[in-house]
């Protein structure tokens, strides 16, 4: 039996489901028709009365999510695309953020936020939007890259008491296939060496590993050993792995699939340079999409954000300096 | 109601003072309205209070020290110093603080309710106020139609208080009248002259009973003139005199007031001393308070995550350096 | 009775001042609580300031017309001790908050803006790191170094591999790997410390000059003396005589600065184990060459065996050195890093000398005098004096 990133987010919500009454599903076509990406398939039948149907109300819908929550209830929202969670954007940062900070009530709801791009998606259907949600306090933001973490961290995100952010990148969701679902895994907040190395370190997260993990095995013919780190999670970052790897390689490359200013490249280096500055052998670099809007046409976007091509440039660059 | 006007004119005088930081907001006129919602609440509905529903709190049982505190930033607050004057609660008795964006609550009451629905709790209401401003936001349309369809038992409650800051009705909507929208979204509507305490009580008290009753949600338009400022920073000199002197511009406790010696409820001696009364909670409550320290930045451990494993350290563990 | 402060109150959220436009009650009379006494005009209203008690206006700070900023005391108003319990300002906690604690976010009225002129304290253009020519040293590197006690001469050796061939740490480690494979010592602690001396003082530029001299009045006068000083104190006092006329030659350059010496105090090189020692003859101007042998005798004994107190070495302002007791001839000592000179003395030799007078050569003992300087704070010919003046004093070894 193998399944997909996306079926394994199926199953993640369907345990919830079945383990914890206080889960429900909320969001428009999860219903009977099981999400727009089939997602919740199914759901609706094995669970009546917990998977609903909601009305193209983002900023409603969140709120009524938080509202649940303070009931003692754990919502998973589930936002057709990230670009679309914009409408509800006030319901996550002005409120679900703030509620525990004032209130010391907490707001554990789930927002499922199918991210990124895939050919001809175009500027509203691609966007990765964990660093804008990262900068407010009071929120979790995951970034699975790996089925099993799709899995597991989906489970873990609906048993925080906090409000989380969960970006599931759209083109992982039917191109990325695991044998079997986890029976463990890794915490919440640390990252993982997916690929030790010796040369220099990328540090990426959600679907730019795969494109990493790539740029490495094809350097790996030339005799240089790149280590590859997985965030996993953007908020919490796991500094201390990022820093120890860098301490091992002396150089970084920091790759990520949305816009440079203010993204988790940024921090990453942000914080690599004051917690490690006496650690880097080269300036860190960083890659990005392009400062555009992504385009619909697949010729353009394929250059718009970082493949394994130009990581390849980038860390041979890197290696050079 | 007498209360509520009587803790606003201290908060007023405080601020005047300078005793209080950032903006004071009173609810002068909108009292009458305000408390038939409170009173027509039980223990165990939800209420979501906007800016001027003071009455409204105390009747739902908000203590008068919860006001005091967060509008003197007391760190015996419900708020605890971290947020401020209107936007204070307790969520798990079931008032919610509001945030800012108006019409942001609406969603949140529909979303209590329907928890209360999963656990099949019965015959709660969840109520929640706007004024006329708020039926413009993208929030309020989302919220109301979100909970017709669902069918909640949601009263909302709109304060026509002619004026949102200083843009009057002719700026905040077109259609002939507020109510109106109620059958765009396929609820009850419900109207009164919110100067008015006993059609208020009578008004709120069918809504607050259909919605109770399982009559899908309630929308209340009540017509009333703002007798205070935005915020006491504003001295609201766009509200014409002939607005003051209408019937709409009547003091609620004035009118409450004279109906209570028309009715011989109680007489001139009676009322001077529900207001004396009054004044001395209000004075024992603030000069309580005033004695309260606020928070003390330094032990605060400034986390806005309940995960506190989870929670980032970002500045250098000095904590003078960096409040 | 109390006095508390009327104070100008937050009018609205972006309201920092207020004009006072009228006054509706006059110092002495008595107000209520929360009576308005003060009428003020922002520019989005007029509005009223109130009593802050109930009591006697004590007097009015404020004038008519006038703009006072938020948090402003206005006047006084004189409240009863009652008044005081009252509103809880018999409490010390309390009387902080009378006034709005609004701090440095209040702009002053009247405050104008000094403008100042905002001076770069980088100047010139960023090189982007990676440019050619552009060479720099990575702060992985420097730390490493720093770690291992390492300076930018100890990588002379390597070769970089990195932009503008610079030392990379892959480089450095596999230098310091290579290096695993020679035979390694360790070095004493005093060769280490020279090692640095010697490092730092050659981050000048350093050059020499020199002379030979006859010793063979030197040589004649030493036969006769008792106690016999040796060749090099002769040249020590020589040169402190020298120097006396002219110390400055002897004075180090800071920035754009000369550093007088302050006496001449005058080291001599001693060997010991490892390295090299300076005890130092203090005032060597003053006292004449039958004073000091003892003293130096003395010193070097105590050098020799490391027994040197503390106040016997430091705080020369030049050395004299004796390298011909190695046998060389010739040599170009490197100043100590806090000294701009240093006073070199060859091997004496046999050499055939034109006499004038005889008309042929002579054998006479000969001995080169070479003088290594700073030469940023002296040139070859304030250099070349100065040897010449030593030389010409050793000739006349009964006036040292």
């Amino acid at each position: 039996m193998s399944l997909t990133y996306l079926e394994a987010i199926r199953e993640a919500q369907a345990k919830a489901l079945a383990d914890d009454p206080r889960v429900f599903i909320y969001g428009q076509d999860v219903g009977d028709f099981g999400g727009a990406f089939k997602a919740t398939k199914n759901l609706a039948a094995e669970f009546p009365g917990r998977v609903l149907d909601a009305p193209i109300s983002e900023d409603a819908i969140i709120g009524a999510a938080i509202g649940a929550a303070i009931e003692g209830f754990r919502p998973i929202v589930e936002m057709q695309f990230a670009d679309f969670s914009t409408p509800g954007f006030n319901q996550i940062i002005n409120h679900a953020a703030t509620l525990f900070w004032r209130t010391n009530v907490p707001c554990p709801i789930t927002v499922r936020l199918p991210s990124g791009g895939t050919s001809g998606s175009g500027p509203f259907h691609s966007q990765s939007m964990e660093a804008i949600y990262a900068h407010y306090p009071g929120l979790i933001v995951m970034t699975p890259a790996t089925v099993e973490d799709a899995y597991s961290m989906l489970l873990e995100a609906v048993a925080i008491d906090d409000p989380v952010i969960f970006c599931e990148h759209k083109y992982l969701y039917y191109h990325l296939k695991a044998e079997c679902l986890p029976t463990e895994a890794m915490p919440v907040g640390k990252a993982r060496i997916a690929r030790a190395g010796r040369d220099l370190t990328i540090v990426a997260y959600s679907a730019m590993l795969h494109e990493a993990l790539a740029a490495a095995e094809e350097m790996a013919g030339e005799g240089t050993e790149i280590e590859v780190v997985d965030l996993r999670t953007i908020k919490p970052l796991d500094t201390d792995t990022v820093v120890a790897s860098v301490a091992r390689t002396g150089r970084l490359l920091c790759v990520g699939e949305a816009w440079p200013w203010g993204g988790v490249t940024a921090e990453v280096i942000a914080r690599v340079a004051t917690e490690g500055f006496d650690l880097l052998d080269a300036p860190p670099q960083r890659l990005n999409a392009k400062d555009t809007p992504i385009p619909y046409h697949p010729d353009l976007w394929s250059v718009h954000r970082p493949t394994a091509r130009s990581i390849v440039a980038a860390a041979r660059n890197l290696l050079r300096m | 109601m007498l209360l509520s006007r009587v803790l606003d004119e201290k908060m007023a005088s405080l601020y005047r003072g300078g005793k209080i930081h950032g903006g004071v907001f009173l609810g002068r006129g909108q009292e009458a309205l305000s408390v038939s919602v409170g009173l027509a609440l039980r223990k165990g509905d939800i209420f979501a209070p906007l800016i001027r529903d003071g009455a409204g709190r105390l009747a739902f049982g908000e203590p008068v020290l919860d006001a005091v505190r967060t509008y003197l930033g007391s760190a015996l607050g419900p708020m605890r110093g971290r947020d401020g004057n209107v936007h204070r609660g307790r969520p798990r008795e079931g008032l919610f603080p509001m945030i800012s964006h108006l019409g942001a609550m609406i969603s949140v009451v529909n979303g209590a309710l329907l928890a209360r629905r999963f656990r099949k709790v019965e015959g709660i209401v969840g109520a929640t106020c706007v004024g006329e401003g708020g039926t413009s936001t993208g929030a309020f349309h989302e919220a109301l139609n979100q909970a017709a369809i669902e069918r909640l038992p949601l009263v909302l409650v709109v304060a026509n208080n002619q004026f949102a800051y200083s843009t009057p009705n002719s700026r905040q909507f077109a259609c002939r009248e507020l109510g109106d929208k109620a059958i765009g979204y396929g609820v009850t509507a419900h109207k009164v002259d919110g100067t008015d305490l006993e059609q208020c009580l009578h008004t709120l008290g069918g809504a607050v009973g259909q919605a109770r009753a399982g009559g899908g949600p309630q929308l209340v338009v009540a017509e009333l003139l703002r007798l205070c400022g935005h915020g006491e920073h504003d001295d609201a000199h766009y509200i014409t005199a002939q607005l003051k002197h209408s019937r709409l511009g009547r003091d609620c406790l004035k009118v409450a007031e004279e109906h209570l010696l028309r009715q011989h409820w109680a007489d001139a001696a009676g009322v001077r001393k529900f207001r004396q009364e009054a004044v001395l909670e209000i004075e024992q409550a603030v000069a309580l308070v005033q004695r309260e320290a606020g928070p003390d930045p330094f032990k605060e451990n400034w986390c806005a995550l309940a995960s506190r494993h989870l929670s980032e350290r970002f500045e250098t563990p000095d904590p003078a350096a960096n409040p | 009775m109390k006095q508390i402060p009327i104070i100008m109150p937050q009018l609205g959220e972006s309201i920092a001042e207020a004009t006072v436009i009228n006054f509706l009650i006059k110092a002495g009379e008595e107000v209520a609580a929360d009576q308005d006494i003060i009428e003020v005009e922002t520019n989005k209203a007029t509005m009223n300031v109130s009593s802050p008690g109930k009591g006697i206006v004590r007097d009015f700070k404020a004038k008519l017309n006038e703009s006072y900023p938020v948090g402003a005391v206005l006047g006084h108003v004189e409240i009863s001790v009652e008044e005081t319990r009252r509103l809880g300002l018999d409490q010390p906690a309390s009387e902080e908050a009378q006034a709005p604690a609004n701090g440095g976010s209040v702009a002053k009225t009247g405050d104008t803006e000094r403008k100042r002129k905002v001076e770069p304290t980088v100047r010139g253009l960023p090189v982007p790191a990676h440019a050619a020519g552009a060479s720099y040293m990575s702060p992985r590197m420097k730390a490493r170094m720093d770690e291992l006690g390492l300076h930018a001469a100890d990588l002379a050796g390597v070769a970089g591999s990195g932009a503008a061939g610079r030392v990379t740490i892959q480089d450095f480690e596999r230098f310091l790997a290579n290096l695993e494979k020679h035979k390694l010592t360790s070095a004493s602690t005093m060769r280490v410390a020279v090692a640095d001396a010697m490092r730092r003082s050659w981050t000048r530029p350093i050059a020499t000059v020199a002379l030979p001299c006859l010793f063979e009045a030197l040589l004649a006068h030493r036969k006769a003396s008792h106690p016999k000083a040796g060749p090099a104190l002769y040249a020590l006092r020589a040169l402190a005589v020298a120097l006396a006329e002219n110390s400055a030659v002897a004075g180090r350059l800071i920035g754009n600065k000369i550093v007088h010496p302050p006496s001449i105090d005058l080291g001599f090189a001693v060997e010991a184990e490892e390295g090299v020692l300076v005890p130092v003859l203090r005032k060597a101007d003053v006292r004449p060459l039958s004073e000091l042998v003892g003293r130096y005798n003395e010193l070097v004994e105590l050098a020799r065996q490391r027994r040197l107190p503390n106040d016997a070495t430091g705080g020369s302002i030049a050395t004299v050195t004796n390298f011909g007791t190695f046998g060389l001839t010739w040599a170009t000592p490197i100043p100590l890093p806090e000294q701009t000179l240093v006073l070199g003395l060859g091997a004496g030799k046999k050499v055939p000398h034109w006499d004038e007078k005889k008309g042929q050569f002579v054998p006479v003992t000969e001995a080169n005098l070479t003088l290594s300087f700073d030469h940023r704070v002296l040139d070859g010919g304030a250099a070349g004096r100065l040897l010449s003046k030593v030389a010409a004093l050793l000739q006349e070894p009964e006036t040292l």
